[in-house]
């Protein structure tokens, strides 16, 4: 892979035509045909919109409420859609947009409460995983303990490099995309992308960081 | 001429050439490229081998961090997790279009009847009318002139005198207040005359003082 890669986006037609028949369904007052036309919506988007909640919220619980009000926030307030953005877009959008205020209203929250130990979820014993030949317990620590060294590096990236790293890396948007979501330029997005992968470089001291050569410095101009 | 001048071109390139083979890329010009993706037309990583296994060990090391990010939210988003949150969103939007639902006040466990006492409507009509009635009552019988109207002779006299008159009413009778009047004043004068007796027979401190 190289750099952001074009998401398997899920038709744009077939969004707009479903955001427009239940914009009209809504008008109409036939909310039940509404509700089952949006529902096409819903399975269509639910997975990503879960995904992306997760990234930002770092708990499923709190990602699964911030999709369910982007859903409902986005139903009633379709009659402001204009067609000519794609619904992914502007859904998105809402989604990022109530993810932040979640992670603001957290943030409040916690300035005046002891924080909990994290409890881990719950782990199949160990008869159970060798018999899955699933990972080994090493392996499946390691690869816990990176999770959680990624996400502390992320979460300590300025909240616009975050965004544009989550949705280029994670979702594999292509930048002009990014710059649909965020409402920021092309250029500005690269840029962003660029400085953020070079802080988590730095934050997390990889070995990736370290292959490169020391005394390299220069740059070629091509 | 054309020739030397030839020979020092050509020397100046394979100069030039072996200094560039020599140089490579930082790393921030190879997150710069990663963020462009531009890997694939960059001159010099398509020619230089080291900068394009630099390239692809950051490559790995992003494409690591996404593939982990990615199992992870997978991970957390089981199916029954997304067909749980389709059936909230789904109640969510119907009790939407719904009327809201108004919340009655709790209500006290004793029948409405038992507890408050119903007062009937001809109660205060009853005591307005009464106190109209009373009024126009009292306007009618004059009560202050039946008070002040003479009474009639009694046989006792005395008993009629201790009756006691409305103050700031002259006295019907001037003779009475006469006798009072000089009665007082011939016993004032008739005290005076014994007391001054008393006086005459008292010893006085003067008298005790005098020498013997």
């Amino acid at each position: 892979m190289t750099g952001a890669q074009t998401a398997g986006v899920p038709s744009r037609e077939a969004d707009s035509l479903a955001a427009s028949a239940v914009k009209a369904l809504q008008a109409e007052g036939r909310n039940q045909e509404a509700r089952d036309r949006y529902a096409e919506l819903v399975a269509r988007h639910q997975r990503r919109a879960g995904r992306i909640a997760f990234h930002y919220m770092r708990d499923a619980a709190e990602a699964d409420e911030a999709v369910q009000d982007a859903f409902v926030k986005a139903y009633s307030h379709l009659s402001t859609f204009r067609e000519e953005l794609p619904f992914e877009v502007w859904f998105t959008r809402i989604l990022i947009n109530g993810c932040l205020d979640r992670i603001k209203a957290r943030t409040r929250r916690e300035r005046w409460l002891v924080s909990m130990p994290e409890s881990s979820p719950a782990q199949p014993d160990f008869a159970e995983r060798m018999a899955s030949g699933g990972p080994s317990p090493e392996a499946q620590l390691l690869a816990r303990e990176r999770r959680q060294q990624v996400a502390a590096a992320l979460a300590k990236l300025p909240e616009r490099q975050r965004s544009v790293f989550m949705l280029s890396h994670y979702e594999g948007c292509t930048s002009r995309e990014v710059s649909a979501l965020t409402g920021l330029n092309e250029s500005t997005v690269r840029v962003h992308l660029f400085r953020a992968i070079r802080k988590l470089r730095t934050l997390l001291g990889t070995d990736a960081a370290h292959q490169g050569l020391a005394g390299e410095k220069r740059r070629v101009n091509p | 001429m054309p020739h030397i001048r030839d020979l020092l071109e050509r020397n100046a390139v394979s100069i030039l050439s072996r200094l560039g083979a020599n140089r490579h890329l930082d790393d921030d010009a190879l997150l710069e490229i990663w963020a462009a993706a531009t890997s694939t037309t960059d001159p010099h990583l398509t020619s230089c081998a080291h900068c394009r296994a630099r390239f692809a060990s950051i490559d790995t090391w992003l494409d690591d961090i996404g593939t982990d990010a990615r199992a992870e939210s997978e991970e957390a988003i089981s199916p029954e997790r997304l067909a749980a949150q389709q059936a909230q969103i789904f109640r969510r939007l119907e009790a939407l279009e719904r009327p809201a639902r108004i919340i009655t006040f709790p209500k006290f466990t004793r029948a409405r009847g038992e507890q408050r006492r119903v007062v009937p409507r001809w109660v205060p009509t009853a005591a307005a009318a009464g106190l109209v009635i009373g009024l126009a009552t009292g306007q009618l019988f004059n009560l202050t002139d039946m008070l002040n109207a003479p009474r009639p002779a009694t046989n006792s006299g005395q008993v009629a005198d201790n009756v006691p008159r409305p103050s700031g009413q002259p006295s019907s009778n001037p003779s009475v207040d006469e006798a009072i009047f000089y009665g007082d004043a011939d016993l004032t004068a008739r005290s005076a005359q014994f007391l001054s007796t008393l006086d005459e027979l008292t010893p006085r401190a003067r008298d005790d003082d005098r020498p013997r």
